[in-house]
């Protein structure tokens, strides 16, 4: 103490301005310490909260399920006589289950009717919705309003708008549909999951 | 006793002169000479003196620098993390809360449907109950857009005694955003003629509705009914057509 009274004066001011300094800065990073460590960890908690949200795997779930019911709906409603075999193909990628079956049973069957009336088919999807989705079951219901022509070899072409309904079913290859049929127009209308495009 | 005093006198004096001559010698001895010789070696010098001990003095040469360094990089994770979580939260998936929020979606999905019910329902013994349908359910573009699709229903309906009864056989929320939603509609029209040209027909019906929150109800804001381009005769929702299921 009587050692440091004997240094000269302009050496000790310095020495005290720092002092309470070097006290100040002892407090306060240990203060910026925890508040950075407390800022991070919300911003981490957060993240993962975000990362993890159960309600956007759903999302996705419903996303991807609606995306393949207005693609299945598109594939199904679309053929082009000249290109049987690829369009045939396109819509057995898009099925499964019961539906495939069915699309399998009867192809044989379906491409004499086509390849002899010569259509050429197509689809624009109008609009689509969910209207149940099991994301642990894999299994979703959608609607779907399509717009499909049918061109015939005269050049004539018909348009019809058509209220489908699906059922699909998630598989290794992603959502497909397992069913689909018109909605039936009153009570007494019913529709089989006949996914063929009027070849009329 | 004088020399004794004398001697004791001395030591207090080298004492008081030294402070604690054995401990504090060498420290003061390196200091002192290069303190007076320039400036730097004077900052260092002011530090050793301004920490209360040697030992003290050599923990804050890292923990300063390090804790800041640590604080520098917590602040960066957490706004690193602020970010990523912005970025996941601004996905269009996200913003999308149909079928997610079934409390949600079942209260508009219900609402649109006992709206468009009423609104494409019509008695005309009683036309003022849909036009109260109407004042009640729309607001923007719909009240124009659903004007035109019921012109005639207004005015060829008490000449031809006409009931229409609209179902609403299936409907799905497409989008689901806060106050907006889109919704599809299918919906059976059945109507009643007790005119000239009588009998039941049943019309099949598809069209998508924009639907806002305005309070605590939504109304239609919009009416999608797929118009084609060419198209110039009355929409779907008109019982032109008799369809054979």
């Amino acid at each position: 103490m009587k050692g440091r009274n004997r240094l000269p004066g302009r050496r000790r001011r310095p020495a005290r301005a720092t002092e309470p300094r070097g006290g100040r800065t002892r407090l306060a990073l240990p203060a910026a310490l925890l508040v950075a460590a407390g800022f991070a960890a919300w911003a981490c908690a957060g993240w993962y909260a975000s990362a993890h949200d159960e309600h956007v795997a759903y999302s996705r779930h419903r996303d991807a399920a609606l995306d393949a019911a207005e693609q299945g709906v598109r594939n199904l409603n679309t053929l082009d006589h000249t290109e049987l075999d690829h369009g045939l193909a396109l819509w057995e990628e898009s099925a499964t289950g019961d539906l495939l079956g069915d699309l399998r049973r009867s192809r044989a069957q379906f491409s004499r009717q086509v390849r002899s009336a010569r259509t050429t088919t197509s689809a624009r999807v109008l609009s689509g919705a969910l209207t149940e989705l099991d994301d642990r079951a894999g299994r979703a219901r959608a609607m779907v309003a399509v717009r499909v022509t049918v061109r015939t070899p005269d050049r004539k072409t018909a348009v019809k708008d058509s209220r489908m309904l699906a059922e699909l079913t998630r598989t290794g290859g992603g959502w497909k549909l397992n069913a689909l049929g018109q909605a039936p127009v009153g009570d007494t209308g019913t529709a089989g999951p006949d996914a063929a495009p009027d070849a009329e | 006793m004088p020399t004794a005093r004398h001697l004791v006198n001395r030591r207090r004096r080298i004492d008081r002169l030294d402070g604690r001559p054995v401990s504090r010698s060498p420290d003061a001895t390196a200091h002192r000479p290069s303190a007076r010789a320039a400036t730097p070696t004077r900052s260092r010098a002011d530090r050793t003196a301004a920490s209360p001990t040697a030992k003290s003095s050599g923990r804050g040469g890292w923990w300063a620098p390090g804790l800041t360094a640590v604080v520098v990089l917590l602040a960066g994770l957490g706004g690193y993390a602020c970010l990523r979580t912005r970025a996941l939260d601004d996905q269009p998936v996200r913003h999308n809360t149909a079928l997610t929020d079934t409390a949600a979606t079942s209260r508009v999905k219900g609402l649109v449907d006992t709206a468009v019910r009423d609104l494409f329902s019509y008695r005309y013994t009683d036309p003022d109950r849909t036009r109260a349908a109407a004042r009640d359910r729309l607001t923007g573009a719909a009240v124009r857009q659903y004007a035109a699709l019921m012109e005639q229903v207004h005015a060829q309906g008490p000449a031809q005694r006409l009931v229409l009864t609209t179902t609403v056989t299936d409907s799905g929320v497409e989008v689901l955003d806060g106050g907006r939603a889109r919704l599809l509609v299918f919906a059976d029209q059945v109507s009643t003629r007790t005119g000239k040209d009588g009998g039941d027909t049943v019309a099949a019906a598809m069209f998508a509705v924009d639907a806002v929150r305005q309070g605590s109800t939504w109304r239609i804001a919009g009416i999608d009914t797929f118009r084609r381009a060419q198209d110039t005769g009355p929409p779907q929702e008109q019982p032109q057509t008799p369809q054979s299921p």
